[in-house]
């Protein structure tokens, strides 16, 4: 059936549903696209008989016409939602992506994600009339200024504020300002003890 | 972005839509009414080049609208589990049926087929509409008070709008829930983050 | 330091009357529901949330000149940090809308007749359209530019995704208003007229209340 190919990409984004990203699938883009370029070359030649006055060709045409359509909008919804989880990436990992994730993006995401990450950073620098504020920050309503945390991998020195620095180490619990350390928990360093 | 900031009010498929792609996938039967040139190939057992006039074929649904829409070149009957055999189940105990066998997407895919429904449109749009609301309540309410592991065997009857439906329920209770017991400031390891660091560990392992 | 809550500042609502800051804050936490709670990009506030990040940086500065172990400094920096919450998770869900709806947003700004009434702050402005911008020329770089001719463009009336003014929306009334009028879009000739006493609270569609919205006669909940 026409389309298939392209419905391949779709479901394949669809089995992977937890925002988890597979390879990006050069090999099928690139067939979809063949699929695309054959039933155009086939609309050329029954266009021009069409316009010849015969026409018996123009289901055909209207047919392919809907394929094609429907050929694109699988690509670019392939593109859209891949998009959108490396986007959920960057609010959960930051601006650099583990290198693993990095081995299933091809270099137009990388491009696409660092620019993406200028225009955040541009956005973010300019709110409070050029104070700057990070979004990424305060994701859950602050209840306590400290908190308990254990670390769960060796992270080395860290700075809490005015100069006072604390040594992460695995295993070794600490009470730090809650606004200072939640990126590392986000980011799995350390934990929040109830 | 952070997806689960926002209580996305309803659902809403846009072009870009995975489940409005699948649901427009599923198959509708169909009779071409004119020749088709050159297209003999979406029908293997003629082994012709052509597709005649009268030729009976399953199209997605997709393919079905686009070739109704212009000059009918196809006319459209009914995928069998919206025709009146079945309606008639649904209209029984709409609350039993297995719907997700009934089609996955079941309320879109039902609202993609309306336009080719012809005199039997006016009684789809009341089945689809009576059908979400005979088993609202019992989603629900299986969605707030079951057990994570009796939550599955409920969710495999319910078609893809339910089971969102059935997820968000889930998640607005357990939020609540946690806000409750005054737990809702927790920060914890992002879900994403988590999920890749035991990848990368059972790899190591 | 206790008293920052009190010093009137530069406002910004409507008669450009002056506002105490925790004026602001309260009229930026409704702002915040509201947006949370809509279906579509709300009329910026970016002068409440100036005036409130410029308010926490003051308190910030004059924390520092406190002793550190003054039992007000913990109360203080609790204060901020809520401030500080409520202002990212505002901005952060607005932020959500302008990159999912940025072609639609644009098109609107663009067909602006009315400045007050506009969504997105200049700073939005700029990051929607760097926003869509970018997910255009990707789009162009590994598909539209290798499908056949006719194919090529990105249709924006087709393909953007637009909000849904359909969606039931749970509202409180601020100010009594009679004669609301809800039209049936069903085509049924069904219409309705509707007092709305303050007070009350509705479960209704979107757009027929969307203008009391922005007048301020009602708020979502």
């Amino acid at each position: 059936m026409l389309g298939e190919k392209a419905l391949e990409l779709i479901k394949e984004l669809d089995r992977s549903k937890d925002g988890q990203l597979p390879t990006f699938n050069e090999d099928s883009i690139r067939m979809v696209l063949e699929e695309m370029t054959t039933l155009f070359e086939q609309n050329q030649r029954d266009v021009n008989a069409t316009v010849a006055g015969d026409v018996r060709f123009f289901s055909g045409v209207h047919l392919r016409h809907a394929a094609l359509e429907r050929n694109k909008r699988c690509l670019l919804a392939y593109l859209y939602n891949r998009l959108e989880r490396i986007k959920a990436m960057r609010w959960e990992f930051g601006s650099i992506l583990p290198a693993e994730i990095r081995a299933n993006i091809c270099e137009p995401e990388v491009q696409w994600f660092s620019r993406y990450n200028k225009n955040l950073a541009a956005y973010m620098r300019s709110l409070g009339e050029g104070t700057g504020l990070d979004l990424t920050q305060d994701t859950k309503p602050p209840k306590n200024l400290y908190v308990e945390v254990r670390c769960l991998k060796d992270y080395g020195e860290f700075e809490i504020e005015e100069g006072d620095i604390v040594v992460l180490q695995k295993n070794t619990t600490h009470y730090l300002p809650m606004s200072h350390c939640q990126h590392l928990i986000r980011q799995g360093i350390l934990e929040h003890v109830e | 972005m952070n997806q689960h900031s926002l209580h996305y009010p309803s659902y809403f498929p846009s072009y870009f839509s995975i489940n409005d792609i699948l649901a427009t996938n599923e198959r509708v039967p169909c009779k071409f009414e004119k020749a088709a040139y050159g297209v003999g190939y979406l029908d293997p057992s003629s082994g012709s080049k052509d597709l005649e006039a009268g030729t009976k074929l399953e199209l997605p649904c997709w393919l079905a609208r686009a070739l109704y829409s212009r000059r009918r070149i196809v006319s459209c009957q009914l995928p069998k589990t919206f025709k009146e055999r079945y309606r008639e189940i649904l209209k029984a105990e709409a609350s039993l049926v297995d719907l997700h066998m009934f089609s996955p997407h079941f309320y879109e895919f039902g609202q993609h087929l309306l336009p080719l429904a012809g005199p039997e449109a006016p009684i789809l749009g009341t089945l689809l509409v009576e059908t979400l609301r005979e088993r609202l309540r019992s989603i629900m309410d299986t969605s707030l008070n079951s057990l994570e592991d009796e939550a599955s065997s409920h969710t495999t009857k319910l078609d893809e709008l339910e089971r969102s439906l059935f997820r968000t329920g889930r998640k607005t209770f357990h939020d609540h829930r946690l806000w409750l017991s005054r737990r809702a400031h927790i920060v914890t390891t992002s879900p994403m983050v988590e999920q890749h660091n035991k990848r990368k560990f059972s790899e190591i392992s | 330091m206790s008293d920052t809550e009190e010093d009137v500042i530069e406002g910004s609502d409507d008669e450009g009357e002056a506002m105490t800051a925790s004026e602001v804050l309260k009229k930026l936490e409704e702002a915040w529901i509201t947006e949370r709670m809509s279906p579509t990009l709300e009329c910026h506030q970016s002068e409440l949330v100036d005036c409130m990040l410029d308010q926490i940086n003051q308190m910030t500065e004059n924390l520092k000149r406190c002793k550190k172990h003054d039992f007000r400094l913990a109360i203080h920096k609790m204060e901020i940090d809520r401030i500080r919450y409520v202002i990212s998770s505002y901005l952060r869900v607005r932020l959500e809308k302008i990159e999912r709806f940025s072609h639609y947003l644009l098109e609107k700004e663009a067909n602006m007749t009315d400045e007050t009434m506009a969504a997105l702050s200049p700073h939005e402005v700029a990051y929607a359209k760097d926003y869509a911008a970018n997910l255009e020329s990707h789009f162009q770089t590994l598909v539209l530019q290798h499908v056949p001719e006719n194919l090529r463009t990105f249709d924006s009336a087709k393909m953007s995704i637009k909000p849904n003014l359909d969606s039931y929306i749970f509202f409180k009334v601020k100010q009594e208003t009679p004669g609301v009028l809800i039209e049936d879009d069903t085509g049924e000739g069904r219409d309705e007229e509707l007092d709305l006493q303050e007070g009350s609270q509705h479960l209704m569609r979107y757009k027929p209340i969307s203008h009391l919205l922005h007048s301020g006669a009602v708020t979502l909940i």
